[in-house]
């Protein structure tokens, strides 16, 4: 294990989250099955009593793991200079690859469940009559399995990084001909494919706001559209990764042969907002989506509108701030 | 309306902050590393191309300008490499080249020695189980 004052961090709230996880997910799951049932006033109280103390502890645990995100990677950059042969996150990440690789893609994925329960909550506790209470119980639940997993992961994965070790950093892997990033969109779109890849983002990306625009504009949003515009904001996000490895991140680093996103972080740090405003735009749009299709309930129903346009207005300032930063990166460039 | 407005000055905040601390001022940083990857470059493994136009290239190790040297090599006039046991820079032509179990570069795993010197490039190859091999900047 690297000791420094942030590795030590991850492994308190990683601790501190996995045991509040375990007792907030069964105590959560306990209260969704107890609450439909009729139940005598007092011991409804009871219920209520205990749902408010359960969702208060583990409001602030997944706020607490939404920081956890950046603090991941704040964390294994702070440890680059303790593994032989890293220069970049990318060689760190390669003292326990699988394990990496595993909290590195459940990351986003707790983050946006997160994002997406803390919505329903605050939609719910708009209402009088906590509409919500029931699904945001058994959501929790499950939000509450993932936080554990995650927690265990960082434990285990701050506890696994031996100094000393060896590796070798990102050149060898993201920089050969033969990188999945190159072989796939090339077998498609030919030689010329980093320009194709470059026009259809910006294609992309310009229309995914432009659909956000609309959604605007539009009273009723349909559940479909939503849907739909939430598949595309996924293929936007994909483009916007292949573009950034091939394209866009050799061209800000002004390392024309170099492709590791790492890296780019490191020597372009403001490019680091720019990630994180599409992560937030892209959520946000997807974020819309959940909020419509689990908080349509009763007194939520008014309600609803109100809190998807702030989500959207939400998306489409951060799409636009990353597409915009982007464009200026280039155009300095 | 005036939330919208808010928004919309944050924006604006944020492309001035982009434009204000971006781009120009990074650049510095990366200056003096390796071409190739960006990598902080060790004096003693570093490799040079000098272009036609006069432009020179600088590179962190043998790899990454290996790696680099065949979308540029119709432009490139001279290359040159840094002699390990002496650190005087000669010309790539000139210049021995042993692979050996010893890792010069750890980022890159380079295991390619130089030497201007065939008596200390003899002597690694038999301390270090090395081998020859060819120049890899044949121009």
């Amino acid at each position: 294990m690297i000791l420094n004052a942030l590795s030590i961090t991850m492994i308190f709230i990683g601790a501190l989250s996995g045991l509040l996880a375990i007792w907030g997910g069964i105590s959560s799951l306990i209260l969704y099955r107890k609450w439909k049932r009729p139940a005598a006033p007092e011991e409804k109280s009871s219920l209520e009593d205990r749902s408010y103390l359960i969702l208060l502890i583990m409001v602030i645990v997944l706020l607490v793991r939404l920081i956890n995100w950046p603090l991941f990677y704040v964390t294994l950059q702070s440890f680059i200079s303790d593994i032989e042969g890293a220069m970049c996150i990318f060689g760190v990440t390669q003292v326990k690859v699988d394990l990496t690789r595993f909290s590195e893609t459940l990351k986003p994925i707790t983050f946006f469940l997160i994002g997406g329960w803390l919505i329903l909550h605050v939609l719910d506790r708009a209402t009088k009559t906590s509409p919500l209470m029931r699904r945001k119980l058994f959501l929790l639940s499950i939000i509450s399995l993932l936080v554990l997993i995650d927690s265990l992961g960082d434990i285990f994965l701050i506890l696994g990084i031996a100094p000393e070790s060896l590796v070798s950093c990102c050149t060898t892997i993201t920089d050969i001909l033969n990188r999945p990033t190159r072989t796939t969109p090339e077998s498609i779109f030919g030689p010329q494919y980093a320009q194709f890849l470059q026009s259809i983002f910006l294609i992309t990306h310009l229309a995914l706001i432009g659909f956000v625009g609309l959604i605007l504009r539009s009273k009723k949003p349909r559940r479909a559209i939503l849907g739909f515009l939430c598949l595309f904001s996924i293929v936007n996000a994909v483009l916007f990764l292949l573009s950034q490895i091939e394209v866009f991140a050799p061209r800000m680093m002004h390392l024309p042969f170099h492709h590791c996103l790492y890296c780019l972080w490191q020597y372009v740090p403001d490019s680091i907002p720019l990630f994180a405003f599409f992560s937030l735009g892209t959520f946000s749009v997807g974020w819309g989506f959940t909020t419509e299709l689990f908080g349509k309930h009763g007194e939520t129903a008014d309600l609803l509108p109100i809190y998807l346009r702030k989500i959207y207005w939400f998306a489409f300032f951060f799409l636009s701030a990353s597409l915009m930063m982007l464009l200026i990166h280039l155009m300095i460039d | 309306m005036a939330s919208n407005k808010r928004w919309i000055a944050l924006f604006v905040i944020f492309v001035i902050i982009s434009l204000g601390s971006g781009c120009q001022g990074e650049r510095k940083s990366i200056e003096g590393r390796c071409d190739y990857d960006g990598a902080k470059i060790e004096p003693l493994y570093a490799v040079y191309f000098t272009f036609q136009d006069g432009t020179e290239k600088k590179f962190c190790s043998i790899a990454c300008a290996s790696l680099s040297f065949p979308e540029l090599k119709s432009r490139i006039k001279e290359v040159v490499v840094v002699d390990e046991r002496s650190g005087t820079k000669i010309n790539a032509s000139q210049a021995l080249f042993v692979e050996s179990e010893v890792v010069t570069v750890p980022h890159v795993k380079n295991r390619i020695h130089v030497f201007a010197n065939k008596e200390d490039a003899l002597n690694h190859i038999q301390t270090f189980k090395g081998n020859w091999v060819e120049n890899p900047f044949l121009l």
